[in-house]
């Protein structure tokens, strides 16, 4: 008794779209990463779901990629973070515009 | 090579192989080593003066080996389709000959030098001679060159040289000045040469002087293509070339003949661009020896006598040479007649008897104008070194004014000196009048063949015969005879075996090698002791497979260039002895005027009978003025103007160009607001909208 694929996509929107709405509403470049993290995720669910589908497992393999490059892009991420920190004593980013022009 | 017999020329690339590795020494270890490095150049010289013989006696047949010798050394282009472009040797009696000249009168004038420059404690001797030994290396490899672009490569060598030797004392205001003007000056005829090399390999697609055998085919010279092209067998590409400049293949032969000869111009002072050689005196004395005699000014008639295939094939060209040369010996001569400086005398002296050469070989005296070119580097390269020696001993003046009576306390320099005068006169037996005396007998029968323009050139080069008798003559009066006319004079400065060695050898041989080449004697006897002519008349295998034979030339000169000969008095033999009685008359008329003018203990200066003539002549006829008016009126605001279109109209063009896009940049770019939210929240907007019209086009909804 498998879960029709379209559950999953739902699924998947939604959690893209949590995402997407901490992106454009936070300032907080800690809780920016968290929801770049559950945009990717939703990524991840969508490659397991057809993968399921299809009966491929491509698309596992393929999600288990997603999740290391996930891992290094957080590592660097929080780099980014404390340097933010330490010059602007703060982690509002849209304090950090000194380099536009 | 393996399995052939070992012959002189093997090592003909190390003739200017030698003084290259010797101004590599002196420039870089000259400073650590003894005489500031003048012993690796004299070794150097002195290897490549003995190579130099062994190939000539190669030559002759005395050494084994074939008569003449080509060879490509180094390919640097190899073309797809054209033409390629190569360094290599070629060696035929001219060649050889020249070799020796010039190697010997480098190695008289590099020992002379350890007498005027390390005795004198001159300083920068590693930069002297490293620039001397290169100066030896271009002039060498460019008279063995075997095609015209080798040959440009090394003429302009030769010009960087004169550069930085006349400029040698750069600490003083004229040496760089002349440097400069020398540069300058011989560079504007060098870019005619260089667009006459240019339409050569446009137009035979080869720059061979030579036919020369290569992978077993064989390639013809460009004069050899030049010759077939006016017998109406006109190569493909040469006839489209035609087509594209739309010339008959006389005209455009003239024209890149006349594009070269700017180049000769320019290099050999011949008016009017002379004028950078009696400014080239600014340099050391040696120098002016090296340059005047065997390599600068030398390089340029070398050139015409290289090629004389190709001018043969244009009576224009020729008649161009023989008056440009005829009036530059009659002008430069007059000018000779007033100046103070030894050194002035011998400049203008110079470029009066390269115009002899250019007269020689403009009005078909192949021959004569290739023995001037030999008798006047020896004597020359002597009376600039007999000249240096008095320098040496009146401590650097050079006015002539303030010598005299120097014959008693010089004796070597003042004997040596004199055969080089009488040589430079013209005066029997030395070897000038020999020359000088065929080059007049050639330009007379050639012009009375036909010629009108060759007698009018041999006119005006008779005329120079008086005005070189004349000032000569004044010039070893004032340096030499009467009473000292100054303290230094009295006790002039002793010169030691490295300058009498050189003015030994010169002086002996400025008697001697005119016998080389006794036309009127052989004429008379009936003797063949014409050997010059003989020479350069070379064995069969330079005529017929070379191409650069003499009795090729006589047959070009008188079936295509239509030069012909002919004997205004009597017979052959009496046209000669006519000609070379009027040629010493007025030498003898000219030296006997400056010998009832100037002999005598007190000598007076003359020049003011001559007038307005007098300041004329003294200001070189205003040749200096016309060019800097030239350059200053005329160029300069010329140029003004260009660089004012270039700057308002062209850079104006540009900089509104830019101006817009700059404005526009610094508005746009007021967009960034440098908030990340306003970016990620411009993204997902732009994708909303690119899939809603996505959707719209694609008709999902």
């Amino acid at each position: 008794m498998a879960v029709p694929a379209e559950y999953y996509l739902v699924l998947s929107a939604g959690l893209f779209c949590v995402g997407l709405f901490g992106i454009l509403t936070r300032r907080n470049a800690l809780i920016f990463l968290m929801s770049v993290e559950l945009m990717l995720n939703a990524a991840n669910i969508n490659l397991v779901a057809f993968s399921f589908q299809w009966g491929n497992l491509t698309g596992q393999v393929f999600s288990l990629f997603t999740m290391a490059l996930a891992a290094a892009e957080v590592a660097v991420g929080i780099g980014i973070i404390l340097v933010l920190y330490r010059n602007f004593e703060d982690l509002d980013v849209t304090k950090a515009t000194t380099m536009r022009w | 090579m393996a399995g052939e017999t070992f012959t002189a020329y093997a090592l003909v690339p190390a003739i200017a192989a030698l003084p290259f590795a010797a101004f590599l020494v002196s420039l870089l270890f000259g400073r650590y080593m003894p005489k500031g490095g003048a012993l690796a150049g004299i070794f150097a010289m002195g290897g490549s003066l003995a190579i130099s013989i062994a190939t000539l006696l190669t030559v002759a047949g005395i050494l084994p080996g074939d008569p003449a010798y080509h060879e490509t050394i180094w390919q640097f282009a190899t073309g797809i389709d054209t033409f390629d472009l190569h360094l290599g040797v070629y060696i035929d009696p001219l060649s050889a000959l020249m070799l020796v000249i010039v190697s010997l009168i480098s190695f008289l004038v590099f020992v002379f030098s350890l007498g005027y420059m390390n005795d004198e404690g001159e300083t920068g001797l590693a930069r002297y001679y490293a620039s001397l030994s290169l100066f030896s290396f271009s002039m060498l490899a460019f008279v063995f060159a075997d095609n015209i672009l080798m040959a440009f490569m090394f003429f302009e060598l030769v010009g960087l040289c004169s550069f930085l030797l006349i400029g040698f004392w750069f600490r003083e205001d004229a040496p760089p000045s002349a440097a400069k003007k020398a540069f300058l000056v011989t560079r504007f005829g060098d870019f005619f040469f260089l667009i006459g090399v240019v339409g050569i390999f446009a137009t035979f697609g080869t720059g061979l002087f030579a036919n020369v055998t290569r992978d077993g085919s064989t390639v013809q010279s460009f004069p050899a293509l030049a010759e077939q092209m006016m017998n109406g067998q006109t190569p493909a590409m040469a006839s489209d070339m035609l087509d594209i400049v739309g010339m008959s293949p006389q005209a455009w032969i003239t024209v890149l003949g006349l594009l070269v000869l700017g180049g000769v111009v320019g290099k050999s002072a011949q008016f009017p661009l002379h004028t950078w050689l009696p400014d080239a005196m600014e340099g050391p004395t040696p120098v002016s020896a090296l340059i005047h005699a065997a390599t600068m000014v030398a390089a340029g008639v070398y050139l015409v006598a290289r090629m004389y295939g190709f001018y043969a094939l244009s009576p224009t060209a020729l008649a161009i040479i023989a008056l440009t040369g005829g009036f530059t010996a009659l002008f430069a001569a007059s000018m000779g007649v007033v100046k103070q400086e030894i050194k002035q005398v011998l400049a203008y002296s110079t470029i009066s008897q390269y115009g002899y050469i250019m007269l020689a070989l403009g009005s078909g005296g192949y021959v004569a104008g290739v023995f001037h070119l030999t008798t006047h580097a020896v004597f020359k390269a002597l009376l600039f070194l007999g000249a240096g020696s008095v320098i040496i001993a009146m401590h650097h003046n050079e006015n002539m004014w303030d010598m005299g009576g120097l014959k008693d306390k010089m004796p070597v320099t003042y004997y040596a000196f004199l055969s080089g005068s009488l040589a430079l006169a013209g005066i029997v037996p030395f070897s000038g009048f020999w020359s000088k005396d065929e080059v007049l007998f050639e330009a007379l029968i050639h012009g009375a063949g036909g010629n009108p323009l060759f007698l009018v050139a041999w006119a005006m080069g008779l005329l120079a015969v008086f005005f070189t008798g004349f000032y000569t003559f004044r010039m070893v009066l004032l340096t030499f005879h009467g009473e000292p006319r100054t303290e230094t004079a009295e006790d002039p400065h002793g010169v030691r075996w490295n300058v009498k060695f050189p003015l030994a050898v010169l002086g002996i041989l400025a008697a001697t090698v005119g016998f080389i080449n006794m036309a009127p004697i052989a004429k008379l006897t009936n003797l063949h002791i014409d050997f010059l002519h003989t020479w350069l008349g070379g064995s069969e295998l330079v005529a017929e497979e070379f191409g650069t034979g003499l009795h090729h030339y006589e047959v070009l000169l008188e079936e295509v260039a239509g030069v012909s000969a002919a004997y205004p008095i009597g017979g052959e033999v009496t046209t000669m002895l006519a000609s070379a009685a009027v040629s010493l008359g007025l030498a003898l008329a000219g030296a006997g005027l400056a010998w009832s003018l100037y002999s005598g203990p007190e000598p007076v200066e003359h020049t003011n009978k001559l007038g307005g003539v007098k300041t004329l002549l003294m200001h070189n006829y205003y040749q200096d003025e016309y060019q800097v008016w030239l350059a200053r009126d005329v160029t300069l605001p010329l140029s003004r103007a260009a660089d004012r279109f270039d700057q308002g109209i062209i850079d104006g063009i540009v900089n509104g160009v830019s101006s817009v896009s700059l404005l526009s940049g610094d508005r746009v770019r007021r967009i960034q607001t440098g908030v990340v939210s306003n970016y990620a929240a411009l993204l997902t907007l732009g994708l909303t909208i690119l899939l809603v019209v996505f959707g719209l086009v694609g008709g999902w909804f």
